[in-house]
């Protein structure tokens, strides 16, 4: 349960716990498929010639076929591997510089703490998605899951930094100085606290955030590189052919819908928060 | 409430000038030798700061055309994009918004939003553009070469048809960010004292709601609107990518990828204003609605 959803009705709550329950079990089939992609697709990831161009679903070839005969299922399956694959990493990278840089930022001496605070307002200014698409200019498209996790990080940056604001002012940080406690024992508890009573939840909600600047990113031709295609440049890659076979994007599309349903579900976002 | 929107403008101001150092930064890679040590690229960030006092944004490495000659012939598309979008997001998010954000509906709404609002932008707008080929019959700009003139005023019903769906995919994405900035509005409200106090002292609960629900509600809007002018930005890149329109978005990703530093820049800069000065009015218009006093 989140600190947040305690002054949430009953029923609510447990319709909160329901979907987090939901949504991680949703996670877990996903990790599950990720892992066996190898085994659960029936062809290798780019193979081409599985089938006639172009088909459409059918008993065969259940998802269809794309424009160089290769199966959809298959490459749905090894495409979201590649998106998990890359997104795990980002995930990481987002908890440290986002959720766990902010929290630490708040506690350092007060001109360094707003200094950091400003330069996380401003690339806070800029959409994630642009900022992703910068840092890979920037360096490189085998780059692109450590700057889809630093795009997301400037948000994580500045909730993290309230979050530790509002704690530094609570009464239990009062006492705690009153009785001699240093700072540094304090940011250690209030860390340790923080962290094990929302490190899931946090985990998730960057999860679903990645996934969608990663799968952009890679559908703007920043992301994975072919032949290892990941959701976005599957999508990216029916652009000529989806409006008269629909199945090229579609399924990948639902594959990456229901990941990242599936992960903010996990995170139990309260009301109105976003990802 | 003037020392606050002084604080608010003091803060936005700082915002804008890290926002122009940055910018500023980047444009400096675009300049000879700045790769060849710190100090050279010191030296870089400090002219092209010097030069940036000047208005001038250097020149593009692709075209030779200034940085501004080239932002002023794309942002126009984008800003219009934008606009359109934020009136779509208003009409469908405000309504969306007020349904979901009060009274027993918005628990029954969370799972389905969370269902609807998780497909990506390039998603909804492939799935928009699908619907209007196949079902309306509209003509879809996907592969037809880039377009710059989207009609954002059409006078006929094919150029309504061509500039509805960029507008519609930014307009969603906007509505998307509107309703949750409502529910969050919606969802701060219904835990507060002051209901139950207001009911105690005989006042309806419509009248609670009218009088003081409903400006909470969207003053959670207001306060969101940064987050809804990001969203709209977003989305404005992914609607030009996807509909083959050359507005400034669309131009930031093509200079990212061939390295145009000196374009990247302004339109880094002007994207960043934008949500700092939505984020500025709507802090400020949304203050006198989150407390009564300031407002008499």
């Amino acid at each position: 349960m989140t600190r947040a959803s305690v002054s949430l009705r009953p029923s609510t709550r447990s319709l909160h716990a329901i979907l987090r329950v939901v949504g991680w079990i949703g996670l877990g089939l996903i990790a599950v498929a990720v892992s066996l992609s190898d085994f659960l697709a029936s062809a290798p990831a780019d193979a081409t010639g599985i089938g006639p161009l172009l088909a459409a679903p059918s008993a065969a070839l259940r998802f269809g076929s794309d424009m160089l005969g290769r199966d959809m299922l298959s490459e749905t399956l090894h495409g979201l591997s590649a998106t998990v694959r890359a997104a795990l990493p980002a995930t990481l990278v987002t908890l440290v510089a986002g959720a766990l840089f902010g929290f630490v930022a708040a506690r350092l001496p007060r001109p360094l703490a707003e200094a950091l605070r400003g330069i996380g307002g401003i690339l806070a200014s800029l959409p994630a998605l642009l900022l992703a698409v910068l840092f890979i200019g920037l360096t490189a498209r085998g780059w692109a899951g450590v700057a889809a996790g630093l795009s997301a990080a400037p948000f994580a940056f500045v909730r993290a930094f309230e979050r530790a604001r509002e704690q530094e002012r609570a009464t239990h940080s009062e006492y705690a100085r009153a009785t001699g406690i240093s700072a540094a024992t304090l940011l250690r508890r209030d860390l340790v606290y923080e962290f094990s009573d929302s490190i899931l939840s946090s985990a998730a909600r960057a999860l679903a955030a990645v996934s969608i600047v990663l799968s952009t990113v890679s559908f703007l031709g920043f992301g994975a590189v072919p032949p290892h295609r990941d959701l976005g440049l599957m999508i990216a890659a029916s652009k000529l052919y989806f409006l008269h076979a629909w199945w090229t994007a579609a399924f990948p599309a639902l594959a990456l819908t229901v990941l990242i349903l599936f992960a903010r579900l996990a995170a139990g976002l309260d009301e109105g928060e976003r990802a | 409430m003037l020392r606050f929107v002084v604080r608010e403008a003091a803060r936005t101001g700082l915002s804008l000038l890290g926002a122009a150092l940055l910018a500023a930064a980047i444009s400096a890679l675009a300049a000879p030798h700045a790769g060849d040590g710190t100090w050279s690229f010191l030296v870089a960030w400090g002219r092209t700061l010097d030069a940036f006092v000047h208005l001038d944004f250097g020149r593009s490495s692709i075209s030779g055309g200034a940085a501004l000659d080239e932002l002023g012939a794309h942002l126009p598309l984008t800003l219009g994009l934008v606009a359109e979008g934020f009136a779509v997001a208003l009409i469908v998010g405000i309504p969306v918004g007020f349904l979901f954000g009060a009274g027993p509906a918005r628990r029954a709404a969370a799972p389905l939003i969370q269902i609807v609002s998780a497909a990506p932008i390039f998603c909804a707008g492939l799935a928009l553009a699908y619907v209007a080929a196949n079902l309306l019959h509209w003509p879809v700009p996907l592969d037809n070469g880039i377009t710059s003139g989207l009609v954002l005023l059409p006078r006929t019903v094919r150029a309504f048809e061509i500039a509805l769906l960029p507008v519609l995919t930014v307009g969603l994405a906007g509505a998307a960010a509107a309703q949750l900035a409502l529910r969050r509005g919606g969802a701060a409200g219904t835990a507060q004292p002051w209901r139950t106090q207001l009911h105690r002292m005989g006042l309806p609960v419509w009248e609670i709601e009218t009088v003081y629900g409903v400006p909470r509600i969207l003053g959670g809007l207001l306060s969101g609107l940064g987050e809804v002018m990001l969203a709209l930005l977003s989305a404005a890149a992914v609607a030009e990518w996807v509909f083959n329109y050359a507005g400034a978005a669309d131009l930031f990703v093509k200079s990212v990828a061939l390295h145009d530093w000196a374009i990247v820049a302004p339109i880094l800069l002007s994207f960043a204003g934008l949500t700092l000065v939505a984020d500025f009015i709507g802090r400020c218009a949304a203050r006198p609605l989150a407390d009564p006093g300031v407002r008499q």
